[in-house]
């Protein structure tokens, strides 16, 4: 059996990839066990921390196709997602998302849950989600967080999907490279600036502006995660989704 | 004075007073509330200002002399009304901003979903220096930044376009702003609706407004003598 993701450690930087490239690397339960098991393991020597995707995908967000049969699947799925965007928030490392290609929906929210977000100019990403008939509600409450209410309603509102040089325009990517190539150096860099901080200086920080923006809190993540879940389960959001997975 | 039309599932709602750059009347803001607050059935709204500028605020000339303190009271509940209305409403608002949104004309952006803007709109609430609190539309400027609220709502400078979409007032620049936001409208109505309208109610509810204590706030300045002087001395000068 493959690991649907993987953990890397080089002195204080440490890399966690998810690796279902075949999937875009969408979030399906086992990835997603995969992941919450590798932050039950985190060592606590390496205080910076990159997410990355294996292969040309970011994260495709969550595994909607494989959810389509099974009325208790998103439910468990959401809030499994939701948990994990809590949980980055928590923890004492610095957590870089290094977006290599799409970051799509709740890909893109993962993303959002990190601490500095890097990408380059072709990467796509966004919350397509009022086009197929679902409420990006997990991520919604990360994207407020991030760059405010109201260029937040704007772009949850709008559906769709951007380009990694309009991500970085409204601050969803803080730092951009030219290209996918680029980007591994970007990180690198940025990964080594940020682990030349004293871990403890950086989780004291990292867990005041968690307790200031009360990101660090499950509860509306969860509501979030309900919300999104009640709004799947309509008619008319399985009737879109179905047609799309037939189409 | 408000140009109302169902373009297919659109409500397009345009301020029509372009001789007075849209400046806002009592009887303006009334109707502009009754067609949002009947707009629940649209699948998106549009909101725009005809001719040059978008809206230049409320209409001073309504504010001195008798009956002048009823009608700014009045003016201020109908600009509260219209924002409310519009977060209210389960599909989203989208407006083109052209020109100038000043003061109760830059309020109504407080309201909208998607505001796209010409670069060189000029925006802002210079109304401290008439005696006049822009607290109606402080608890909806929480969808910026707090240090760029702040500084729009006491400083009575008018920032530009460019400025206001850098701070997050304004979502997208273009030079054809109602064009464009009427494009934009169109592409949303492709969207379910009962995603867009469980989309916004969770937003809404990410960053409640108190709208009626920032209504409060400014009808509690109203009459004082430091308001009427500088109204009265602001008109003189025009």
């Amino acid at each position: 059996m493959t690991d649907f993701a993987t953990l890397d450690i080089a002195g204080p930087i440490a890399t966690l990839t998810m690796n279902r490239p075949d999937a875009r690397n969408a979030m399906s339960l086992p990835l997603l066990d995969a992941m919450h098991a590798i932050l039950d393991d985190l060592p606590s020597g390496p205080h910076v921390l990159v997410i990355t995707g294996a292969g040309k995908s970011f994260c495709a967000g969550m595994d909607l196709k494989s959810v389509l049969g099974d009325e208790n699947a998103p439910p468990k799925l959401l809030h499994n997602i939701a948990k994990l965007t809590t949980r980055l928030r928590n923890l004492p490392a610095v957590v870089v998302a290094k977006v290599n290609g799409a970051a799509i929906g709740g890909g893109c929210g993962l993303a959002c849950a990190a601490d500095v977000v890097l990408s380059h100019a072709d990467a796509k990403l966004g919350f397509p989600e009022v086009d197929l008939g679902v409420c990006p509600a997990v991520v919604a409450p990360l994207l407020v967080r991030k760059i405010g209410a109201g260029p937040a309603r704007n772009i949850l509102l709008r559906g769709g999907l951007m380009s990694g040089t309009r991500a970085h325009e409204v601050c969803i990517v803080d730092e951009l490279a030219d290209d996918r190539d680029g980007l591994d150096t970007l990180c690198d860099s940025v990964a080594e600036r940020l682990a030349a901080g004293g871990a403890n200086a950086i989780a004291a920080t990292k867990r005041l502006l968690t307790e200031i923006d009360g990101s660090g809190d499950g509860a509306l993540a969860a509501k979030g995660a309900d919300l999104s879940a009640s709004v799947l389960a309509t008619p008319e959001a399985r009737e879109r989704l179905s047609a799309m997975f037939r189409g | 004075m408000i140009a109302r039309e169902r373009i297919g599932t659109i409500e397009r709602l345009v301020l029509s007073r372009p001789e007075r750059r849209n400046a806002l009347t009592p009887a303006m803001l009334d109707d502009l509330a009754t067609h949002l607050e009947n707009a629940a059935d649209a699948h998106a709204v549009l909101l725009l200002g005809e001719g040059k500028a978008f809206c230049a605020g409320f209409d001073l000339d309504l504010c001195v002399g008798e009956g002048g303190d009823d009608n700014l009271r009045a003016l201020l509940a109908g600009l509260s009304r219209c924002i409310v209305a519009m977060r209210a409403l389960p599909c989203p608002v989208v407006l083109g901003v052209q020109g100038a949104a000043i003061a109760g004309g830059c309020a109504l952006l407080g309201g909208g979903d998607i505001v796209i803007a010409s670069p060189d709109a000029k925006l802002g609430y210079p109304v401290t220096r008439l005696g006049i609190s822009p607290a109606v539309s402080a608890p909806f400027l929480r969808a910026i930044p707090d240090g760029q609220g702040r500084r729009l709502m006491l400083d009575p400078g008018l920032i530009d376009g460019r400025r206001a979409h850098e701070t997050g007032l304004v979502h997208e620049l273009s030079n054809e702003p109602a064009a464009h936001a009427m494009e934009l409208t169109e592409r949303l109505t492709a969207k379910p609706p009962h995603a867009l309208a469980a989309t916004k109610r969770w937003l809404n509810e990410l960053a409640p407004a108190d709208a009626q204590r920032g209504l409060d706030t400014s009808l509690s300045l109203v009459g004082n003598a430091e308001s009427h002087e500088r109204l009265a001395s602001a008109l003189k000068k025009t």
